[in-house]
């Protein structure tokens, strides 16, 4: 379950990012230190029930990524709070950590725990990886050596091997070469359908029809809709 | 975030097995921790105990050796009367002369409380070097006596003019207590003598009671701990036990991942972590004992462990700076709790230190400093010196945040912070009014504690303790403080 109340974001932009000492002094002095506040989010509200596929659209800039990490905790709401019950997996990057200079097998375990997962988890699991990303062979060389698409398709097993009560997914991950991508979809595709909550943002309009049982639209900051599936869809797309 | 999502019964009963599971590793871990705590103390009161009971004094006259005493024959009795400064008296040291010549025969010198002998030593003069120190052992230390007026009695049974010996006399009277009689009568100056003697600070009871008193304190905060997970209140020692269950294996794997990575591509690898603190101490060694020639005692290992602690906390500051900033890309992109970080890089480093003791106690051995029992207490400094880092590489890596110019300022105050720590130079070099400013500088504490264990062998004064924990807990909790105001800005100015 996702509660989320009366979120604001709110950003302070300069119009030089001050990153030194001396240029913060010289601004000061001359009373050059504007700031332009820059709300992303304005007092968003609303609810996901436990097993519920909730679908976040909107245009680029209109907060999505934004909400997304208030909700995994990666920022601190300027306003508001929100609140989860159940372990919750934000996949909004793949292969978060990677490090070149060590081996497939060791990234598993680095990444993995970044990830949140236990010790014990990831060694049960560290087969299936492996077997997932079609890797076995290359398992104890350096990533550095990986192709990209070998690179993507280690994240991508890590990312998925998980069973989390709350899952948030930004764009549907689909990669690797074509028959890889199909076999991801599926596997997305079954991560969002067990039963768990999932918080999904997309562009791609079909997807959300396809899987989401209710969905938010976010513009410039606040919600400008919400409801059935059908409902929000159709009248997006007619926005824009 | 905590809490549990149950959907589906089994996964209930699978969880409250889980719970059942923690608890039971919770108590286990309690019990533990409070054996470690009573082998721990008992342990230190063995190792230290000796040091914790007294302290070391030394009462000794200003020794100018104005005039000899004149040749100490037969019949001639010298008495010097002074009040004693220490509770235990160890040994007594006394300035013989031998005219330069080898005389036969012997001294007999005696120590008495008004009527009573404390303690009577005949000494044979043949062995007797000119104007040295002659030390005098009691066999049995003479206890309970400060403030007691005792007297010093020399006298010779043997002694035949142009075959005797001669005691060295200061003509100055250093204290209103001390009178020097010759065959009972009084004369000016004062006998050349040293004192060995100990302070009483803590009695053997009194360590145990106060370290039971902390015992029973920490049993009740592990009862607390425990009844909190029971009935899901919050409490700090909770959250702390909690934040390492959950986030142990991240921090192992951080901590791998900077070690592993440090030396990789490096033809000698891990080899470096024992050449670089044995590399630097040649040059410096090398530097310091032929350029600028100090006189410091077993200067190797003195240098060799001022450099490893300095090294040590240079490198782990300076990887804590960069903790926040270097690892932008996955503070904004998965959400971990920020203070991961800072800790990771500074323990990945600490095993650095680790190996880098093993050129030390090689260096130890080579110049065949004795080691002794007291070595069992460097973790104590090492401890003391990775909390102290932690602190400094929290506020480090949020100064870092806000201002990138921080590295470079940093970079300067390192240095002039290894100027400012006795690494290179004795102590003693220090102007003694600065000496409380120079006391201010934590790793003062923690160098010179371990050089008092290594080099000197014996435990250091309880204060000495006390310094050190102040010294890293202090800073620690400053950096605690100034990380969670800061934290949670991180994100939008990195």
């Amino acid at each position: 379950m996702i509660k989320v109340s009366n979120v604001s974001m709110k950003y302070i932009i300069t119009h030089d990012s001050i990153q030194s000492l001396k240029e913060f002094t010289v601004a000061f002095l001359k009373r050059k230190l504007v700031y332009e506040e820059f709300w992303a989010l304005k007092g968003i509200s609303f609810e996901v029930e436990k097993g519920e596929v909730m679908g976040i659209i909107g245009r680029n800039g209109a907060g999505k990524s934004t909400l997304l990490k208030i909700i995994s905790g990666i920022l601190k709401p300027t306003e508001g709070s929100v609140q989860l019950k159940g372990n919750i997996v934000p996949m909004l990057e793949l292969g978060s950590g990677f490090d070149y200079d060590l081996t497939g097998r060791e990234n598993i375990f680095l990444n993995g725990s970044i990830l949140g997962y236990s010790e014990r988890f990831l060694k049960g699991k560290f087969d299936e990886i492996v077997e997932f990303a079609e890797l076995d062979k290359f398992i104890d060389v350096p990533i550095r050596n990986y192709s990209s698409g070998m690179l993507m398709r280690l994240a991508f097993s890590i990312a998925t091997v998980v069973e989390p009560d709350i899952l948030i997914v930004d764009e549907i991950l689909a990669v690797g070469d074509e028959a890889f991508q199909s076999k991801s979809k599926a596997r997305m595709l079954e991560l969002m359908g067990g039963g768990t909550t999932v918080l999904f943002v997309s562009h791609n309009l079909d997807q959300i029809r396809e899987i989401c049982n209710r969905v938010i639209w976010l513009d410039e900051g606040k919600i400008k809709m919400t409801g059935e599936t059908q409902q929000v869809c159709d009248a997006y797309r007619l926005q824009s | 975030m905590a809490g549990c999502g149950c959907q589906v019964p089994g996964r209930d009963r699978r969880k409250a097995k889980h719970m059942r599971e923690k608890r039971i590793t919770l108590v286990h871990g309690c019990v533990i921790f409070i054996i470690l705590y009573i082998i721990l103390s008992v342990g230190l009161y063995f190792i230290a105990g000796e040091e914790f009971r007294c302290k070391r004094v030394q009462d000794s006259t200003s020794c100018e050796t104005d005039v000899p005493a004149g040749e100490l024959t037969k019949g001639l009795i010298l008495e010097q009367v002074f009040e004693a400064q220490t509770d235990i008296i160890d040994s007594i040291s006394i300035k013989f002369a031998t005219y330069a010549r080898q005389n036969s025969g012997t001294v007999c010198v005696q120590i008495f409380s008004d009527e009573e002998l404390l303690m009577e030593k005949i000494l044979d003069v043949s062995g007797f070097t000119d104007n040295s120190f002659v030390t005098i052992q009691c066999e049995e230390p003479i206890t309970n006596v400060k403030g007691e007026t005792l007297r010093i009695i020399v006298f010779s049974e043997t002694g035949t003019p142009g075959n005797s010996v001669t005691l060295w006399l200061s003509k100055h009277q250093a204290r209103p207590d001390q009178k020097l009689l010759l065959n009972g009568a009084a004369v000016d100056g004062t006998l050349c003598y040293a004192i060995e003697g100990r302070d009483v600070l803590l009695q053997g009871k009194d360590y145990f009671a106060a370290a039971a008193v902390l015992g029973i304190l920490m049993c009740l905060y592990c009862l607390r701990i425990i009844h909190c997970e029971k009935t899901g209140k919050k409490c700090i020692g909770l959250s702390v036990i909690l934040a390492f269950r959950k986030y142990g294996f991240l921090l192992k794997q951080l901590v791998s991942r900077d070690f592993k990575t440090k030396y990789k591509r490096s033809v000698l690898g891990v080899l470096w972590s024992f050449l670089n603190p044995l590399l630097t101490m040649t040059v410096q060694y090398i530097v310091f004992s032929t350029i600028f020639k100090t006189d410091i005692p077993n200067f190797a290992v003195y240098l060799l462990i001022g450099i490893v602690f300095f090294n040590f906390f240079s490198e782990s500051t300076n990887m804590g700076l960069m903790a926040i900033v270097g690892n932008a890309s996955l503070i904004t992109k998965v959400y971990i709790p920020k203070y991961i970080f800072p800790v990771s890089r500074v323990l990945s480093s600490s095993i650095n230190l680790l190996i880098s003791m093993v050129p030390m106690l090689i260096v130890v051995m080579i110049t065949s400093t004795r080691i002794t029992k007291a070595i069992l207490l460097l973790p104590f400094s090492i401890a003391c010196t990775i909390v102290f880092c932690i602190g400094m590489s929290f506020i480090l890596s949020s100064a870092m945040v806000y201002f990138r110019d921080t590295q470079f300022l940093w970079s300067v105050v390192s240095m002039l912070w290894m100027y400012a720590t006795p690494i290179f130079y004795p102590e003693t070099i220090l102007p003694q009014r600065l000496m409380p400013l120079f006391k201010m500088n934590p790793l003062y504490h923690f160098i010179r504690f371990s050089r008092e264990i290594i080099i000197a062998g014996a435990s250091p004064e309880p204060k000495a303790y006390l310094f050190c924990i102040i010294a890293s807990v202090v800073p620690f909790l400053a950096g605690v403080f100034v990380f969670k105001k800061t934290q949670d800005k991180f994100v939008l100015k990195i």
